[in-house]
């Protein structure tokens, strides 16, 4: 909302306010002052004339004007493509400060010029305020201007400073700049002098007929004016709207403007002569094409509140009225309406129409119900005043306003309490009496307000402590510490195990990100561990953000493929994020990213090479922190093919019987999609991790007898699996064996295509003592046969 | 035969002392304590000493023998020492060269922060509580005291799913659970963090996803001026010891009395500066007490209970904190963004 310091002053004495001090003000007691600032700014302007103006004669777009400027007549060379002979006209002295910087004396071209010629954006007045012929030239004063005037920005009337408030929604009354007035009166303890409407007119009686059909137009004030005079607007209103960024039009549409600021009830006039029954209806149910005064057609649809006449749509009710019956420069009596529309309504209509006018905006967030009558009197005092109106009809008031006066009993012990604060009953007593709460006091301690009717925010006590803290002030308050009964603190469910990731990613180089949760169709079609069916966004900003994703790594591949593009070739990279599906499941997810390459020392070349196994390691290290030791953990061959997985190279994880998640080198594809490099992947389903059982640490005793080992080489088929070589000699190794460890992987030279062979080593110990060759052999012989047996393993020599 | 065994011990010593390597006194052990040596030919001359002799020159010459090997197994370790001292000497290495360093990962900015502020609040006895962010309608509007007319639940602003269900827009969802599900537990002291979602276009300072920790104290005779101590203790903590707070006039349908908090610029110190737009203050918390209404809906009597509830953006508090100037480098995570956040804190 805009208002000016000249409006707020006519009301309260703030002389002693300085324009910061009212922005402050204003803001600490929760009217935030967003920006204030000067209508217009230059110092050491005069009003001059322009006696010659000639073409420079070594500049074809520079004229020399000889300038009186009162005092003197001096020699300008001005640009302006407008400046003529006998113009008056605003000039800046030299010494003159402007927004742009100081004018000083000078030589343009050779020729002297001392002063400048000024447009309107020179004295930093708002661009969207001027028209394009202001915007391009030097501004043409009247010619009634006097020469030598130097109260330049009073005589344009520009001397003024606009704030931009933002109101707080519960605070809508101070739409009304005469409730602003009152609460600032309040704030800073002051008489608050609002305009006497009271006006002298004989009324006669009327034959306007008003009703209303829906309850969404419960009250509906209606007046009839039969003559009046449309004209120029008087400079002091023109003024006052211009400032707060209202256009002027003429003194009737001006007043109806100037009104709805100064009490916050929009109203609507009617060109009387466009009306001829005299009769208006509001109702809902019309489906029509309309006109509204903008010129746009607009489609009625049967929800909106129509104001009607003779069944035909006049305006949209509380937005704005219809083409066919504006004032214009011919209307020569009006109707005059100061209405209450249901608030859902007018909101839900002027949304979906885009029209978010001054009228529309104060029905939306609430208006006092008694300001309507109030708004008809003071219209027609002004109409009276400024536009000569006569013949003026009585009032007729359809419906209830709905006004029920709040009465509150306050304590103070209470307030007290609830603040933390020790006022006095007096002193809490004066705020009610300086907010106009009209206290009466009850007892020692309950004070009784009536709270006015604009004050639709105060309903109960815990308001009433709020106005006390805002007038006496925040700094009232004593800082303390709640005194209560110890409570335990605690991580959220699971947030130390989070915690304890998040640090062994970082120690091994992982990068955390956060990415978005809404995603596209596509990227919930890549998903490799899907939690179900998406949640859908009913109202999505767009395609690229509608589903509430099921899975992360999309996104994580999303954010490789934003730094690959970038030029950051090493990334390690993981972010634990929530999934939800449409069934109501919700689940935490663990996604990871592993480029091939981690640079550890360039010049000694020392280059990890990240794989499958690289991944798999780290996979199994955060499982075993969190209590899953490695034998519980699993990787089997994928069940069913990924988009995003490269098949051969993958695997399904298993945290005993449960599937985890999967990892597992990026799919040929997918990289090429995503345009980046060798990439290994996992994503990891925490919820299903965590919700099974830790294991506990349990001491075992340190082996006090050496272990026995041999090293074996297997010939075996390729397709057998390094977990079936360890998990064939650990079932038959008995209860001496205690590491099988394979060392190494070889094909080529000596073994024939197809097979590979397998360095495996195997060690015994036993608790009780040492072992010799002969108290291993039936162990180590049985897990020769049942290599041989089972998986054909040959023994190479 | 006699020796001048005083002389013969001597010289001995002259040679092993004149050793200057390893080399030397090996050659001189050999040729003082070798098979052929000087010790062993005098050995050998035993024969030729006259019998009542023997046992005097037998002596002489062990008790040379002693003294040699000791000398030689002295100057040997000696000689060793030395050439280790040597070969420290010669063996340099130019430490200025890069180190053989594994990256160290970072926690992506907003978890800092929102670890940082859990912590503080886990320091004064708080337990930290989620929530779903696929969220009802119930939690998120109606028992937060926005009922269906209310202009916070414009569509413009939320991302409904259906009639019931709505991603949250706002962490108060969570704290509305928490006074249902303890209402009969009290005290409530709580923080809930969370990612919470508004209906906006992505630019340099909105984000249609950001985070939110908000803050719940429910119990007797909970005031103004505790909120008001516990922000100031949070400011201190994120901002600095020196930061002051100050309490504006606010709305929130959820609290009442409602209040802003501002805090004095941690850049310029309450001076003013570009950061705080040159007023000295730098808005940061909203908070207020907890409206009766809201603790009466989740079955807690608000004539007896009082409560103050308050939240904070991390979003903008990892803005002010680390100066950084879009809000969209915490969702787009350039590595070399994030590599920037490598402390703890």
């Amino acid at each position: 909302m805009l208002i000016t310091y000249n409006w707020l002053k006519q009301y309260i004495d703030l002389s002693d306010i300085s324009k910061q001090q009212l922005a402050d003000i204003l803001t600490k007691a929760g009217h935030e002052v967003e920006n204030f600032e000067d209508q217009a700014y230059g110092t050491n302007l005069v009003i001059g004339q322009v006696l010659s103006c000639i073409k420079h004669p070594n500049a074809d777009s520079l004229h020399i004007c000889q300038v009186d400027v009162g005092t003197d007549i001096r020699q300008i060379v001005c640009g302006a493509p407008n400046i003529a002979a006998d113009q008056k006209v605003i000039v800046a002295l030299p010494g003159c400060k402007l927004a742009g910087g100081e004018i000083k004396e000078t030589v343009v071209r050779g020729e002297s010029s001392k002063g400048m010629i000024c447009s309107l954006s020179e004295l930093n007045v708002d661009k969207k305020s001027l028209t394009d012929e202001q915007l391009a030239g030097i501004e043409v004063l009247d010619e009634d201007a006097i020469v030598g005037n130097t109260n330049v920005l009073e005589y344009l009337g520009l001397d003024d400073t606009v704030y931009e408030v933002s109101l707080t929604p519960n605070r809508a009354d101070c739409l009304s700049f005469w409730a602003l007035a009152k609460d600032l009166g309040a704030i800073l303890n002051r008489e608050v002098k609002l305009p006497d409407y009271r006006y002298s007119a004989d009324k006669s009686k009327t034959d306007l007929i008003i009703d209303s059909q829906t309850e969404k137009a419960p009250y509906f004030v209606g007046t009839i004016i039969n003559n009046l005079t449309i004209k120029e607007s008087p400079a002091w209103l023109k003024k006052a709207l211009n400032g707060v960024g209202v256009k002027a039009i003429n003194n009737v549409v001006d007043i109806s403007n100037y009104v709805m600021l100064e009490t916050g009830q929009p109203l609507h006039f009617y060109d009387l002569a466009k009306i001829p029954a005299k009769e208006i209806t509001v109702k809902n149910g019309l489906n029509e094409i309309y006109t509204a005064l903008d010129g746009q057609k607009y489609h009625v649809l049967e929800d909106d509140l129509m104001i009607t006449t003779e069944n035909r749509a006049i305006g949209y009710a509380g937005i704005m009225g219809g083409e066919d019956s504006k004032i214009d420069e011919n209307t020569r009596g009006i109707i005059i309406e100061a209405a209450h529309f249901n608030l859902v309504n007018v909101r839900n209509t002027s949304r979906r129409l885009g029209l978010f006018t001054e009228a529309a905006t104060r029905f939306s967030k609430g208006i006092d119900p008694k300001a309507a009558l109030t708004a008809t009197e003071r219209s027609i005092q002004l109409l009276i005043e400024l536009a000569d109106a006569e013949n003026i009809e009585e009032t007729v008031i359809f419906g209830d306003m709905g006004y029920k006066p709040t009465v509150i009993e306050a304590s103070v012990t209470k307030i007290n309490s609830l603040l933390g604060t020790h006022f006095k009953y007096d002193e809490i007593y004066q705020v009610f009496k300086a907010l106009d709460f009209k206290p009466e006091k009850k007892d020692k301690d309950i004070i009784i307000t009536h709270i006015p009717s604009y004050r639709t925010d105060i309903e109960i006590w815990q308001d009433l402590s709020e106005e006390v803290i805002r007038i006496a002030g925040y700094e009232n308050i004593v800082s303390t510490l709640p005194k209560m009964p110890t409570t335990q603190a605690r991580f959220a469910k699971n947030g130390k195990n989070r915690r304890m990731i998040n640090a062994m990613l970082n120690g091994f180089g992982f990068n955390e990100v956060v990415t978005y949760s809404l995603v596209s169709q596509a990227n919930i079609d890549e998903g490799i561990l899907s939690v179900g069916t998406p949640v859908r966004i009913a109202n999505a900003m767009g395609e690229d953000r509608r589903y509430y994703r099921t899975s992360l790594l999309p996104s994580l591949l999303d954010c490789v493929s934003y730094n690959v593009a970038r030029n950051n070739h090493e990334y390690l990279l993981f972010e634990t994020a929530q999934v939800y599906s449409d069934e109501g499941k919700e689940r935490m997810h663990l996604s990871m990213a592993m480029s091939e390459k981690t640079t550890y020392s360039k010049w000694q070349n020392v280059i990890g090479k990240n794989d499958f196994y690289s991944l798999k390691g780290i996979v199994i290290n955060i499982l075993e922190k969190l209590g899953y030791d490695e034998k519980r953990v699993f990787f089997k061959p994928v069940s069913n093919p990924k988009e995003l997985l490269h098949p051969n190279k993958s695997a399904d994880v298993y945290l005993g019987k449960k599937l985890i998640g999967y990892i597992g080198h990026i799919h040929p594809l997918a990289k090429k999609k995503y345009e980046i490099d060798e990439t290994v992947l996992a994503e990891i389903n925490l919820d299903a991790v965590f919700s099974e059982k830790p294991s506990r640490i349990k001491f075992e005793k340190i082996a006090r007898y050496p272990a026995v080992n041999y090293d074996l080489a297997l010939v075996v088929e390729e397709k057998i699996t390094a977990e079936q070589i360890i998990s064939t000699i650990r079932k038959a190794g008995g209860s001496l064996l205690e590491v099988v460890e394979i060392f190494d992987v070889y094909r080529g030279k000596g073994i024939s295509e197809g097979y590979k062979s397998v360095a495996v080593s195997i060690s015994y110990r036993s608790n009780e003592k040492t072992l010799s060759e002969n108290d291993i052999m039936p162990n180590h012989r049985q897990v020769l046969d049942q290599l041989s047996n089972r998986l054909n393993a040959v023994l190479r020599d | 035969m006699t020796h001048n065994w005083k002389q013969l011990e001597k010289e001995f010593i002259e040679k092993i002392e004149s050793a200057k390597d390893l080399n030397s006194i090996e050659n001189i052990r050999i040729e003082l304590l070798g098979k052929k040596g000087q010790i062993n030919s005098l050995m050998a001359q035993m024969r030729t000493v006259a019998k009542e002799k023997k046992k005097e020159y037998g002596m002489a010459v062990n008790s040379l023998k002693q003294l040699t090997e000791s000398l030689i197994a002295e100057k040997t370790a000696g000689l060793k020492e030395a050439e280790i001292l040597q070969q420290i000497q010669e063996d340099k290495i130019d430490i200025t060269l890069p180190a053989n360093r594994g990256k160290y990962g970072t926690l992506h900015p907003l978890t800092v922060v929102q670890q940082e502020i859990e912590d503080i609040f886990i320091g004064m006895g708080y337990a930290v509580v989620e929530g779903p962010e696929v969220e009802l309608d119930l939690y998120n509007f109606e028992r937060a005291n926005i009922p269906a007319d209310h202009p916070s639940r414009d569509m413009q602003d939320t991302f409904y799913v259906d009639v019931n269900r709505l991603l949250r827009t706002q962490t108060t969802a969570i704290q509305m659970r928490v006074l249902e599900e303890e209402h009969d537990i009290l005290p409530i002291k709580v923080v809930c963090p969370g990612k919470v979602y508004r209906k906006d276009d992505d630019d340099a300072t909105h984000s249609h996803q950001f985070v939110q920790v908000e803050g719940l104290v429910v119990g007797e005779n909970i005031t103004v001026g505790d909120l008001k101590g516990s922000l100031e203790l949070l400011a201190r903590s994120m901002f600095g010891s020196a930061r002051e707070i100050r309490l504006r006039q606010s709305y929130f349908p959820f609290t009442e009395p409602s209040i802003e908090i501002d805090v004095t610029c941690h850049i310029c110190g309450g001076v003013g500066c570009p950061t705080c737009k040159n007023t000295g203050w730098i808005e940061i918390l909203g908070a207020g007490m907890v409206h009766p209404r809201v603790l009466d809906m989740a079955g807690i009597d608000s004539k007896k209970y009082t409560g103050f509830a308050f939240g904070v953006g991390i979003e903008r508090v990892a803005m002010l904190k680390y100066g950084v100037d879009d809000i969209r480098h915490f969702y787009t995570n350039n590595i070399k963004f994030l590599d920037t956040f490598k402390r703890f804190e």
